[in-house]
């Protein structure tokens, strides 16, 4: 039985500078960074690109370490439709998956997957999960 | 141009471990699961909205992907950018200076495919792919 997973929300590219590398890749790719931010708790520099659906994530630490930039794929994330249906249902394969919880995206949650993704890490979210009031709604990425 | 991130690739020891995650819990389908003799790895592709997630597994020693599993194990590979015209998008980057792997389009999984060499892109190993029409 499937999950209902949706399609690829986001990838993940971990670098050391990620400004940079995000830089670079706007310039490989001919497409332009639709949006940087500072992770509310960690600090971390990230900053997004938009093919179709999907979003590339560039993450890095506050401030870019020396030298050359050093980037590495990081993991992806799955948008299903209903977060807790799909969560129950990888648990009762064995899978180990943690609760879900708010994500930075507003009115998102989030749930990891431990364990059992062969060297990925990997997780699952569902958009719209907690309503919203406009007040706190901020630009998608 | 590039139109869509058309897959990500991970590097598995033996895809049909790995299909019992991505196929039978996730529940995607495959779409094409083929050994590519020349690259020594089998290939399967499964779909996940408009993009697929490729799982490669080595078939052969002498590969560069048994040696990135010997070194780093199990985990993501490359990421693949789904273009209209990848024969432009390799001379685009050999123009920017990026170094390249394959000098030239070949016949890959996605349909006509090159890789770009990860020390021009920060470490991160890039794939272009024109689809066939006929498909995988």
């Amino acid at each position: 039985m499937s999950i209902g997973a949706t399609h690829i929300d986001h990838i993940v590219i971990r670098s050391s500078d990620s400004a940079a590398t995000a830089a670079h890749f706007s310039r490989l790719l001919g497409a332009p960074i639709r949006r940087t931010m500072t992770r509310p708790g960690t600090g971390a520099h990230l900053e997004f690109m938009k093919f179709g659906e999907v979003i590339l994530e560039f993450a890095g630490p506050p401030q870019p370490s020396e030298g050359e930039p050093r980037a590495e794929l990081a993991g992806f994330v799955l948008c299903v439709r209903d977060i807790h249906a799909a969560v129950s249902r990888l648990r009762d394969r064995g899978y180990p998956v943690g609760d879900p919880k708010p994500a930075v995206q507003p009115g998102a949650l989030i749930a990891t997957v431990r364990g059992g993704t062969h060297g990925v890490p990997f997780a699952i979210m569902q958009y719209g999960a907690i309503p919203q009031s406009p007040a706190n709604e901020e630009p998608e990425a | 141009m590039i139109t869509k991130i058309h897959h990500v690739g991970i590097v598995v020891r033996s895809a049909d471990e790995a299909l019992k995650f991505y196929r039978d819990a996730l529940g995607l389908p495959v779409t094409a699961d083929k050994v590519v003799e020349d690259q020594g790895v089998r290939g399967v592709l499964l779909q996940i909205g408009n993009s697929e997630i490729e799982l490669i597994e080595p078939t052969r020693t002498d590969t560069g992907v048994y040696r990135f599993l010997e070194s780093r194990g199990e985990g993501m590979h490359h990421i693949c950018f789904e273009t209209d015209d990848v024969e432009a998008e390799l001379e685009a980057a050999k123009q920017k200076g990026i170094q390249v792997i394959d000098e030239k389009p070949r016949r890959g999984l996605a349909g006509m495919i090159c890789f770009l060499h990860p020390k021009s892109n920060h470490g991160v190993l890039v794939e272009f792919a024109q689809p066939l029409p006929e498909g995988h």
